[in-house]
């Protein structure tokens, strides 16, 4: 096998958090954050200068893809409550609030450990997770009592589509073991029995629609407009645990680019 | 300027190593393009990806020709930025043509998430400009050879290229010929006798859509 032997660039919580702090202050993707997407480009570099050793009649070698899939990591805020993001070994905070519940998906290097905390006023949830190879992952902090814990789901596309909408539920409402959404006005179902710290994703077209949590057989909570949905784009309702009960919000699948 | 099926239609082509050297794509589908009437500026770059479109990325080699002059490049080759190219020749259409790189032939896996995220960082780009593009997949090659092109994988490529380039339109150049068809030097690049025919197939596949005869002057 002809293989160039790539370097991953080291890509740490605490860089990402730098970046995403410069990025909610200027709300613009700033050199930084093309210098963290850019590490795919490294690893083609890599090859290339691999292939220069391996020299054709023709045309140089080049490798014709990655030597590992991309992996992403995001950060959800599941409390009622405005809390900070902290990258282990650095002052780099994020705030995620209700306005602003969730980061963009982050490219991080696959299998490399991912350090942080979760903090809410005197509370808070260490997290340490890593990546798989191909797998975007969100670690959703929640709220335990009055203390803070987090959950980190798992999940490898396979359903990417520009003319589709892609839409995922999250269920990690702690008080809801079945999690359903039903199309308002509609006797259609998007979700059905979602377990609880699980997903499931499918396509939709690009309509306008509400959707209307059940756990169980039980409705829960309002309708929630799901919005313009974009041809193309990928979206998250999570289902989060809220004052004894469960209530629901969508978020953008964003990649960070 | 002759009034051909691509009159008036200022394009600017992107490509891998396809569209890097003389004997390949480069010359018989600049020569084809522009005898249909359209003006061209064609660039290729060896290796590159999609994502490699979106910044400066240096390459092992490439070719640039435009206005009837052609740089060949060896290592000083670089790609330029997408944004950059557009503001530059104010094309008003992008020809994407780009695939084999981006296929992972060797590998047993194809690397999905890394593939979606280069080919939608790039359709964006474009998409931001305003400026309509099409982007042209994969060829058949031969099995084997130095890059472990083979069938499956290319059709496979073909498949994830045509759901996910939108609002590009898609070309699909396995529709051009059979598998094994046009010979190949080296399993993925072609002889001569074959990059004249996949040029004179992207020609006549461009003329034929929509977003291009909307285009004609």
């Amino acid at each position: 096998m002809i293989r160039a032997d790539l370097t991953f660039r080291d890509v740490t919580l605490r860089k990402i958090l730098s970046i995403a702090e410069a990025y909610a202050r200027e709300m613009t993707c700033s050199a930084s954050l093309t210098r963290l997407t850019a590490y795919c480009a490294g690893l083609m570099l890599s090859g290339l200068m691999f292939s220069a050793s391996s020299h054709a009649a023709d045309i140089p070698l080049y490798p014709t893809g990655p030597s590992a899939d991309s992996s992403f990591v995001r950060f959800i805020n599941g409390t009622d409550a405005a809390l900070e993001l902290t990258a282990a070994g650095s002052k780099a905070k994020v705030q995620l609030d209700l306005k602003t519940p969730s980061t963009v998906f982050y490219p991080v290097r696959a299998k490399s450990e991912i350090k942080g905390q979760f903090s809410l006023a005197q509370s808070k949830s260490d997290i340490s997770t890593s990546v798989k190879a191909g797998e975007f992952v969100s670690v959703i902090a929640l709220a335990d009592g009055s203390k803070l814990k987090h959950v980190a789901i798992g999940e490898e596309p396979d359903d990417f589509n520009a003319l589709k909408v892609s839409l995922a539920l999250y269920n990690v409402g702690t008080t809801c073991a079945s999690a359903s959404l039903q199309v308002v006005g509609r006797d259609v179902m998007l979700f059905e029995k979602v377990a609880t710290n699980t997903l499931t994703r499918r396509m939709i077209n690009p309509v306008k629609i509400s959707v209307q949590l059940l756990c169980g057989d039980q409705v829960i909570g309002g309708p929630l407009e799901l919005g313009e949905l974009i041809a193309g784009e990928r979206y998250s309702v999570f289902a989060v645990p809220a004052a004894g009960t469960t209530r629901v919000f969508i978020v953008s699948d964003a990649v960070a680019r | 300027m002759a009034a051909g099926t691509l009159a008036g239609i200022a394009m600017l082509v992107l490509g891998e190593s396809h569209l890097s050297l003389p004997g390949y794509l480069m010359n018989p589908l600049y020569e084809e393009l522009t005898t249909q009437g359209a003006s061209v500026h064609a660039i290729g770059a060896c290796g590159a990806t999609a994502g490699d479109w979106l910044k400066k990325v240096e390459v092992p080699c490439g070719a640039d020709r435009f206005k009837g002059d052609t740089v060949f490049k060896g290592r000083a080759a670089t790609t330029s930025p997408i944004k950059e190219l557009i503001a530059q020749d104010k094309p008003n259409l992008v020809v994407i043509i780009l695939g084999d790189t981006m296929a992972s032939y060797d590998n047993e896996t194809f690397p999905r998430a890394w593939a979606w995220q280069g080919i939608t960082g790039l359709t964006k780009e474009i998409a931001a400009t305003q400026t309509p593009c099409v982007w042209v997949g994969p060829a058949w090659g031969t099995p084997g050879g130095k890059y472990f092109k083979n069938d499956k994988r290319v059709e496979f490529m073909a498949g994830f290229l045509e759901k996910n380039v939108a609002p590009c339109v898609f070309i699909d150049s396995l529709k051009f010929s059979k598998p094994g068809q046009w010979a190949t030097v080296d399993g993925q690049h072609f002889n001569l006798a074959g990059y004249q025919a996949w040029s004179a197939n992207i020609t006549k596949a461009l003329a034929a859509l929509p977003v291009v005869q909307g285009l004609k002057k």
